[in-house]
């Protein structure tokens, strides 16, 4: 019976594992040092929703590898929009997840750094943090909207469909807002490349002008014309 | 005996479920959570920057990388393989696409240099894009854990419905990746012409400057040999104008002597 038990329990154990490292095994990692800042910038339209994911890892020289970090340290993340205003200034622990909707379109900047003050905690490694940032529709959690609006497979695909084109329209709107933008600079850079060289001649024909008649009347009043 | 039998059934029944249930949480949480990734982040002059991504085998990684801000908009590339082969090495490249087939697992090192650049900071936009085998973009699966609608009449229509968003949905997330390349293009323009910008508007004031400023100085000793007094204005040119002024003033008197 017990034995039967054991193997269940490893069925169910396994399957779990599985799912989990099916599901973290292809996020990108980086290292980051105690003291260091790493920022990330995401170009994106307004009102989209991003909700970052990272978990950290420190190094174990005992051991010789990459083991999950203990609970004191944590990562302080920090969001700016594009007008450098602070949207998200939190800290979060070894482990966390971070979202914040865009309200105005352009650069946001992610900033991650470590909340540690003891500088022996790293052991003179590096920490490895794993980051995972999805942005606008890949960020929506489709087991909870099938949850919550009763769907089945088809209608929550179709859901699903219906949020990436809106995220595609919405990208496209704003890539038509910042073509605008650089045609507004094209064109102010070669009305002003044109203005400043007539301005420069015209100076220049001014000072020849004064400059000649000055002198005429320097020479003229020198006695040696 | 029955009465054990069925509670064993029961528990390999409540078992399953779980076995299911787990399957089902790992599915949908993997529904239209894609498993690429891209970043734009700002390198350092002077600094290097790796990433390191997991491969599985018989898949394909592709990488695009673009500078899209910077004074030389360029930077060095390498991909390091698990084992520490070089497969890819790049240097002061401002954009490239490559695709890797990893032939080991492991983490793959992904490494931007920026060590050539004294001053300018370089803003570096990258993407991985990871496909699976059998080609199919990104890591979207069948969804068994949702629940299927009844029918077994409709099943081959079903079944064509499915295959067709499927594929939709696919299409739909390579024009998003496209979108997001164009993107770093537009961006890396704008930055261009941004700087185009400043530089002109700082150039023409400063050479307009200059010109006015010689015009002035080279006036001035009109003014200081005919007035002949010094003027407290007339105190900081001096400096940048005396050889000037003592160069025409010594042409003037050998002129003079030769007439007298």
């Amino acid at each position: 019976m017990s034995q039967r038990v054991r193997m269940q329990f490893s069925i169910v154990f396994s399957a779990f594992l599985l799912n989990i490292f099916y599901n973290s095994v292809s996020s990108l990692y980086f290292h980051i040092g105690e003291t260091e800042k790493k920022c990330f910038i995401e170009e994106i339209p307004d009102e989209t929703m991003i909700i970052g994911n990272y978990r950290t890892q420190l190094y174990d020289k005992q051991k010789e590898e990459y083991l999950p970090a203990t609970q004191g340290l944590g990562m302080f993340v920090e969001v700016k929009d594009p007008d450098d205003k602070v949207i998200l200034s939190r800290q979060y622990g070894s482990e966390g997840r971070f979202t914040f909707t865009s309200h105005t379109p352009g650069e946001h900047q992610i900033c991650l750094h470590s909340n540690s003050s003891k500088f022996s905690l790293f052991a003179g490694g590096m920490l490895r943090v794993h980051l995972d940032i999805q942005v606008g529709e890949h960020a929506n959690n489709y087991a909870e909207i099938a949850a919550k609006d009763k769907l089945t497979e088809l209608q929550l695909r179709v859901r699903q469909l219906v949020e990436q084109v809106d995220q595609i329209q919405k990208e496209q709107n704003y890539q038509r807002y910042r073509e605008e933008r650089f045609r507004q600079t094209s064109e102010s850079t070669n009305q002003r490349v044109l203005w400043w060289s007539i301005v420069q001649t015209l100076i220049l024909v001014a000072i020849g002008i004064w400059q000649m008649r000055h002198l005429k009347s320097f020479f003229e009043a020198k006695k040696l014309v | 005996m029955e009465v054990l039998r069925g509670r064993m059934s029961c528990r390999e029944g409540l078992l399953g479920l779980t076995v299911a249930f787990l399957c089902c949480v790992g599915s949908v949480r993997c529904f239209g959570q894609s498993q690429d990734s891209e970043f734009t982040f700002l390198l350092p002059a002077g600094r290097s920057e790796c990433f390191y991504q997991t491969a599985i085998k018989n898949g394909t990684m592709e990488v695009e990388y673009q500078v899209i801000a910077g004074a030389g908009m360029d930077v060095d590339f390498t991909i390091v393989s698990p084992k520490g082969a070089r497969l890819i090495i790049e240097n002061r490249r401002s954009d490239g696409v490559h695709v890797v087939e990893p032939m080991e697992e492991g983490d793959y090192e992904i490494c931007f240099d920026n060590g050539f650049s004294r001053f300018s900071e370089k803003m570096v936009f990258f993407e991985i894009i990871i496909e699976g085998q059998g080609g199919d973009v990104g890591g979207d699966d069948e969804f068994p854990g949702v629940e299927e609608p009844d029918g077994s009449l409709l099943e081959y229509k079903l079944d064509d419905i499915r295959e067709t968003m499927d594929s939709l949905h696919k299409r739909l997330e390579r024009s998003r990746q496209m979108q997001t390349v164009l993107r770093a293009f537009e961006a890396r323009d704008r930055n261009l012409l941004e700087d185009n910008l400043w530089r002109v508007s700082f150039w023409s004031c400063a050479s307009v400057l200059v010109m006015l400023c010689v015009a002035v100085t080279q006036n001035l000793l009109h003014l200081r040999t005919s007035k002949g007094k010094a003027d407290a204005c007339s105190l900081t040119p001096v400096l940048v104008v005396f050889p000037q002024v003592y160069t025409v003033r010594k042409l003037f008197d050998d002129k003079r002597r030769v007439y007298t």
